[in-house]
């Protein structure tokens, strides 16, 4: 495992710092960090799969939302304690990635996208005609059982949750299962030909994908209280989560998490000014001249900058 | 019985047939080289053995067969590749290159790694380096390295010379000689630079059109007319 002191003390500093950050900020900007949280949460999720393997998902809310809808019925049409109903929804997540993994058999590329896309659609269309008396159809659900009340106790259980996986996932990263997915992103010809089973690792890395992303919806929608299939399995929260991911610095972990804050507080922030959808053209233009100036995310601009303060202090 | 043997091996990539009828051994502790032109069928070959190709016919190391086995339990087994223009990772660092031939490697990787570093200090300087960075003949002695991770018994090198300034090419036939003399290592090379394949090995096969036309000792094809008539063409 490659791990540098720095890196321990980084990760410990940022989490220390988040523990202090309510005492320090408006329940307002609390409330933005928690959507910030679940963002990053599912583009962690999203890096697992496409920044390492290179198998682009555009289907991931097909993985939130079975996670999500496990759970919200579960809980409200049973009457299931959430103790069960959530690991219970991280397990069908995992069954679903393993269903999203078998097209990674004989496709790749765009064509692979596009049947993950299809998957989603799928989804979309199910939830809303497979019994509704379930899934709450067009509609969606309300009601469904919190996990905890205020901003604060929400703040602290999604960091929680989305630095407990960030860092598991970082740590698994620094393995050589992180290396080998890594690898099979930029030549899975040439891992093969060094002898590793690049349909197990394939599979390693949708079913880690799987349970980030099952774990997260399964929060997420105990956090909102509700779930609205429109705006679950829609385009342009798939987009959202894939810029996050790649503006960070795809297949970092770290990445992600820069990118999902980035992104919330951008978007967040411009609402006074640019109440419509006007703000999503600010953040696009954002996105295109980082990725065409420094495709590598602003992960790599942070440590660019650092280096480059290393360099000042030690002349 | 020889240490590797292939007994009519025909490949193919769908209905296209890329070798034909495919018949020699090579003994262990030999260099012996693959000779021919592009397209003639040398990299299939090598891919064939690794278990990449759809193939007919037997491929049997140290008795055993080869056919039917995935990639990884034929790395298991004994067989290391270092494919046709390096084929590296190119974003990763010269070790994570180096690690993921050591993944089925459960014991000795770090002595494995010392082995390398032996052969090609450079790599030990550079071990942080991202290959894409790096010069031709490094990422050469990377991807010899990373075959070498699993400790081979055999090593299978498509084309090391690819690309390379002919210092670099004499660099590399010491590097591939001493890993013969003192790992003991069976080395199949394929190569269109005859010279240095001639240079290298004991044993040359000519390859034309998926079909073996010469074979024999270095010494006995180094004047053969058949060899100057497969090869160059006059």
């Amino acid at each position: 495992m490659n791990i540098r002191w720095y890196h321990l003390a980084l990760w410990a500093a940022f989490i220390i710092g988040m523990i202090y950050l309510p005492q320090l900020v408006s329940k307002g900007t609390l409330r933005t960090i928690i959507f910030a949280n679940y963002l990053a949460i599912f583009a962690i999720s999203w890096d697992v799969l496409s920044g390492r393997t290179g198998y682009v998902s555009f289907g991931h809310p097909f993985l939130i939302g079975l996670g999500a809808y496990t759970t919200a019925i579960l809980t409200k049409r049973f009457g299931v304690p959430v103790e069960i109903s959530i690991p219970a929804a991280v397990l069908v997540t995992m069954v679903g990635g393993s269903l999203l993994f078998l097209p990674a058999l004989r496709v790749r590329g765009s064509y692979f996208a596009l049947v993950t896309l299809a998957f989603m659609e799928l989804m979309y269309q199910l939830v809303q005609v497979i019994r509704p008396d379930l899934t709450g159809g067009t509609r969606g659900m309300s009601g469904i059982q919190t996990l905890t009340r205020g901003a604060v106790n929400g703040y602290y259980l999604s960091f929680g949750l989305m630095a407990s996986l960030g860092f598991a996932m970082w740590l698994l990263m620094k393995t050589r299962l992180g290396t080998a997915l890594s690898a099979i992103g930029m030549n899975e010809e040439a891992v093969r030909g060094s002898g590793l089973n690049t349909t197990k690792l394939k599979l390693a890395a949708f079913m880690l994908s799987a349970f980030v992303a099952g774990l997260g919806g399964a929060f997420y929608v105990h956090y909102l209280g509700s779930i609205a299939p429109r705006a679950l399995f829609d385009i342009n929260f798939v987009f959202t989560i894939i810029v996050a991911a790649i503006l960070g610095g795809a297949s970092t972990i770290i990445g992600p998490i820069f990118g999902a804050f980035f992104l919330t507080f951008l978007l967040e922030y411009l609402r006074p000014y640019l109440p419509g959808a006007e703000r999503y053209f600010i953040y696009g233009g954002i996105a295109l001249l980082l990725y065409m100036y420094e495709p590598k995310g602003l992960h790599h601009v942070l440590q660019m900058a650092l280096s480059a303060i290393k360099g000042k202090s030690r002349s | 019985m020889s240490f590797l043997e292939f007994d009519n091996l025909s490949a193919f990539y769908g209905k296209a047939q890329a070798l034909r009828d495919i018949s020699f051994s090579v003994e262990q502790g030999e260099i012996v080289a693959i000779i021919g032109a592009n397209g003639a069928g040398k990299s299939t070959l090598l891919d064939s053995i690794m278990g990449l190709t759809k193939t007919s016919g037997d491929i049997r190391l140290d008795g055993k067969s080869l056919v039917g086995l995935g990639s990884a339990d034929i790395v298991k087994s004994g067989v290391g590749y270092a494919p046709e223009r390096f084929n590296l990772f190119p974003f990763m660092s010269v070790r994570d290159n180096l690690m993921v031939g050591a993944y089925t490697a459960r014991d000795d990787i770090e002595k494995n790694l010392e082995a390398i570093h032996r052969l090609f200090p450079r790599l030990e300087e550079r071990e942080g380096q991202e290959t894409s960075t790096q010069s031709g003949g490094e990422r050469q002695m990377v991807s010899l390295g990373r075959a070498l991770m699993t400790s081979p018994r055999v090593l299978l090198v498509d084309e090391p010379t690819i690309g390379l300034a002919p210092k670099l090419c004499d660099e590399i036939a010491d590097v591939l000689a001493r890993m013969n003399r003192e790992l003991k290592m069976t080395i199949v090379i394929t190569e269109q630079n005859a010279n240095f394949a001639m240079k290298l090995a004991s044993r040359l096969y000519v390859l034309e059109s998926g079909e073996m036309r010469i074979s024999g000792t270095v010494d006995e094809l180094r004047d053969d007319p058949r060899l100057m008539e497969a090869y160059f063409g006059h």
